[in-house]
Order: structure tokens, then C-alpha cells, then sequence
């Protein structure tokens, strides 16, 4: 493309900032923003929020199957400087700090010296939907989309810890990535997790759908957690760090933090000081198709498709209602087969019987009793995090 | 001929498909931005470590708010802003980029 239409073409991006609500409560996100014409490596045009470091949002049809394609799949970087090559003759997963011996693996070895697992799993930033809080909540004001649903293949993160032999005192895991900042003296998007929430689901995976994984989503090797919000999912991963105690740091102390309270709420006017990590998902459904630019003909068949998920609990049932919430029906959920920590597929079919404006509302509900609320009944933080109201679409019945 | 090109171009396949892996370009966005006083303290400061559609895409901010941000810059990632410089990019994002409140 020729830099004049790139330019003319990035201009219809820029549009995508956020207007202000005046409401108390929490409402549906943004809805609807334009993907942009300028596509990213390996990626297809997605709702473009910024260029460096990249954040890309999927369009909500990309949520009406259960597993995203890799090329529509979401990007959250924090650091601007994230390598544009990896040489993989270079490239190492370096595990140090309190283990019998400090070990580095090629990719290869990654593949080949380790049992390999696949997970198919929910990856989820912890502010995807924060443009549903009002006042408006820090942060980049996503909309429903900053989320997606890969089979992730790699190894254990216990067994490669394993081979370098983790020491009794080793408490805490540190992840480093490849990416950087733009000053050598800001922290690191490094992240800590106990050595009491390594599971055998928790794989350092270098495949996503059968395929390398996008370098915008973490080429050649990325952390996956199930069933956790994405800030701990680091990408480009090289570093693996055993420490006897907790190290401070930025990204775990101030960011992706929410009150520490029954109701993890609090008001503008009056914060909570104690505050607590993200850490694992709660329950929520979106509506794939049909959008809120959907036009349908009158006693036509009008089929609702969408996905549900969780912490890995497991979805019990998607309800959807028609009349605003006055009655809820059970959608068709898909049979599961991609484990409890992936996207289930529904589906609902009803024809509509009236000229205008139609709502259509799902709700998940999990094997634990636990329901999506509606939007107005979430209650505010100031980061905007773990928004799962009710989705809500609106069409046209001609 | 024929047959000795046939045969480079078999020989560098697999080494071809070994190197799918180029250097990759991030395209370059203009976000469009609102001009006005202090916007360069805002392109010199602001750019080097994010584009300008991280900060549009905040949404409209108390000046508590964007000072808290500023600060947060120089603070936790430890950006080369002095403090005039900082009251100027505040000054500027709400300006432009405020929701009208103090706090």
C-alpha cells in the first residue's frame, strides 16, 4: 500500500475513542467500533486502539465460534519495543534464581524433551469490557472483544522446572518476556506466581491452533494459565525465575488489582485502600451473531449464536430472553469437548414476531450456582476490571 | 541449466520454510490528535514509549485522572519528565481529553 492511502486509511482508526456516560451504573461496553483497513502482521483488520505497543480488539462475530482464529485473536502489549524477529537459533527459555541448576532450552528442546500437553483455554484481559463502567474506569476503554479461545499445545511448566531441580525454598515463579521499554530504568513486565498455583494445566505452549503461535501474540513461547485473566499470560517468554520471596514489582503491585472486598467495588469518591490481584475469571457469555447492525425479516429464523465460559468450573447453562428480561429460555450448548476451560458454543433459535427494535440478552450460569449479572447491577472499580454483565444486542426486524 | 536451478531451488526450500519467520513491520497509526498549547511537550514526552491512541482511547478524564497518569510515567516507569513538563502535559490532556471534573 502506498504511505499516502495507509495514511488516508489509519485516519478511520482514529475514531475509536471513547465518549463519556453520565450514568452511575455499569452499561453494556462499546459496541460496534469499525475494525481498522490497516491490517498487523499475521492478523486480519481488528478494532485498532493503538499502534505501538499494539492493542487490537476482535470484532464481536469473531464470538460465534468456539475456537478464535489466530489471525483474529486479541493483542495486549505493554512495552513499546517488542522484537519484530526472533532468531530462534538465538532464542532460549532461560530458568535461574533457586534451582539445583540454571538450564536454557531451544525451542526444540521445548518440543521434544518434554511431554507435550494441549489445553484448549480462555484468554482474557482483565479490563476487556472496562468501557461499560461509568465514570469511565482507567484504561484503555475495550469493548467486548478483548478475549479469545485457543488449544494451546507446549510443556508442563512443573516439568521444565523439574529438569533444572526447584530447591524446597523456592516460593515464587518470575516471568520475563522479550519485549521492552523505551527507557532501560522502567521495570519489566515481569510477573510473579506462587508455587502453590502451579497446576499441571499451567504449559509454556508454542503452538496455538495447530500453528506457531502469531508473533503478536507471543512468538515462539507463551505462559498459559487457564482459567486466570491474561496479565500473568506472558508472551515471548525467556525467562523463568525461582525466588524465596515475593520481589516487588510494578505490574503485580499496582496493576491489575481490584479491591480487596466482598463486592470488589468501590466508589470514585471513596476508594478501597486494600486492594487484590485479578486472578481467576468469572462467569460470561457474549453474543457472536447477530450484531447490533443486524437487519431480520419478520417470522424469520433468527438463530442467536454466541459463547459462555469460566474459571474452568464449567458453564451449566445459557439462557436468552427476548422480551428484555422478563422471560429467559435455555440456549443449545455445544458437548464440551474442548474441556472446561474453553469457550462453549450456544445457540437459540426464535422468530421474531414483531416490526422494530429487538433486544436479545444471554446470561451464562455456572456448575457452581454462579450467574452473569446485569450490567447496571456491576458495581464500580477504579481499574475497570472483570466486567461480565448480561450481553446485550439490539437489531432491526423489517 | 534447467536441472542445476531445479535443484538449488529444492536444496533452499526447507531452509526457506525454516526462515517464514521474518522480520515483521508493525504499521504506523496517525491517531488524530487535538492540537493546541503545550501539544509539543505532549509529541516529545508522550511518544517515546506510546502512540497517541493510547492516550484517546483513556476516554474523557478527570485532571485527576491524567495527573495521576503523568505521574504514573514518571514514578513506576521512570519517564524523563520534569515537573513543569508534567504540569504542562496535564494541563494539556484535560484540556482536550477532560471530563470538566477537578477529581
Amino acid at each position: 500500500m502506498l504511505r499516502r492511502d495507509f495514511f488516508k486509511k489509519s485516519l478511520a482508526v482514529a475514531g475509536a475513542a471513547a465518549v463519556g456516560s453520565s450514568l452511575e451504573a455499569a452499561s453494556q461496553p462499546k459496541n460496534g467500533q469499525k475494525v481498522s483497513e490497516v491490517a498487523f502482521p499475521q492478523k486480519r483488520p481488528m478494532i485498532t486502539y493503538s499502534d505501538r505497543p499494539p492493542l487490537l480488539e476482535s470484532p464481536r462475530n469473531v464470538f460465534s465460534q468456539a475456537i478464535t482464529p489466530n489471525d483474529q485473536f486479541f493483542v495486549r502489549w505493554h512495552m513499546p519495543e517488542i522484537p519484530t524477529h526472533v532468531d530462534l537459533k538465538e532464542y532460549r527459555l532461560k530458568v535461574n534464581g533457586e534451582v539445583e541448576k540454571e538450564l536454557s532450552f531451544t525451542l526444540d528442546e521445548l518440543k521434544n524433551e518434554f511431554e507435550p500437553v494441549e489445553v484448549t483455554a480462555v484468554l482474557q484481559c482483565g479490563g476487556n469490557g472496562r468501557s461499560a463502567y461509568s465514570p469511565i474506569a482507567g484504561g484503555i476503554q475495550w469493548g467486548n472483544g478483548a478475549v479469545g479461545n485457543a488449544k494451546w499445545k507446549g510443556a508442563r511448566l512443573r516439568d521444565v522446572l523439574e529438569r533444572a531441580g526447584i530447591k524446597k525454598e523456592a516460593a515464587w515463579i518470575g516471568f520475563n518476556g522479550l519485549d521492552n521499554a523505551a527507557y532501560y530504568e522502567t521495570p519489566n513486565f515481569v510477573r510473579e506466581m506462587h508455587m502453590e498455583e502451579l497446576d499441571d494445566h499451567v504449559i509454556v505452549a508454542y503452538e496455538m491452533n495447530g500453528e506457531e503461535l502469531p508473533y503478536l501474540n507471543g512468538y515462539p513461547v507463551r505462559l498459559i494459565i487457564p482459567g486466570y485473566y491474561s496479565d500473568s499470560w506472558v508472551k515471548m517468554l525467556s525467562n523463568l525465575t525461582l525466588t524465596t520471596s515475593y520481589q516487588k514489582l510494578f505490574f503485580m503491585d499496582v496493576a491489575y488489582r481490584i479491591p480487596d472486598n466482598d463486592c470488589e467495588c468501590e466508589t470514585p469518591g471513596e476508594k478501597h485502600g486494600e486492594t487484590k490481584p485479578i486472578t481467576t475469571m468469572n462467569v460470561k457469555s457474549m453474543i457472536g451473531y447477530p450484531t447490533n447492525d443486524t437487519k431480520v425479516y419478520l417470522n424469520s429464523h433468527v438463530t442467536v449464536r454466541g459463547v459462555a465460559f469460566d474459571q474452568g468450573k464449567g458453564i451449566r447453562e445459557v439462557l436468552v430472553s427476548i422480551d428484555k428480561g422478563k422471560t429467559w429460555e435455555q440456549a443449545i450448548l455445544d458437548d464440551g469437548k474442548h474441556g472446561r476451560y474453553s469457550f462453549r458454543e450456544f445457540r437459540y433459535t426464535f422468530n421474531p414476531s414483531k416490526y422494530g427494535k429487538q433486544s436479545i440478552m444471554t446470561k451464562a450460569i455456572n456448575k457452581a450456582g454462579e450467574e452473569q449479572p446485569l450490567a447496571e447491577e456491576i458495581q464500580w472499580n477504579h481499574g475497570g476490571y472483570k466486567y461480565n454483565g448480561i450481553d446485550t444486542v439490539t437489531i432491526e426486524v423489517v | 541449466m534447467y536441472k542445476y536451478v531445479l535443484t538449488m531451488v529444492l536444496t533452499l526450500l526447507p531452509l526457506l520454510a525454516a526462515e517464514v519467520k521474518e522480520d515483521m513491520q508493525v504499521p504506523y497509526i496517525p491517531y488524530e490528535i487535538k492540537m493546541g498549547k503545550h501539544f509539543d511537550a505532549i509529541q516529545m514526552h508522550c511518544l517515546t514509549c506510546h502512540s497517541f491512541g493510547y492516550i484517546i482511547n483513556q476516554g474523557a478524564q478527570s485532571k485527576a485522572f491524567w495527573r495521576g497518569k503523568v505521574k504514573k510515567m514518571v514514578v513506576a516507569f521512570k519517564a524523563p519528565i520534569s515537573d513543569e513538563d508534567s504540569a504542562y502535559v496535564t494541563e494539556y490532556l484535560f484540556k482536550h481529553y477532560g471530563n470538566g471534573k477537578e477529581k
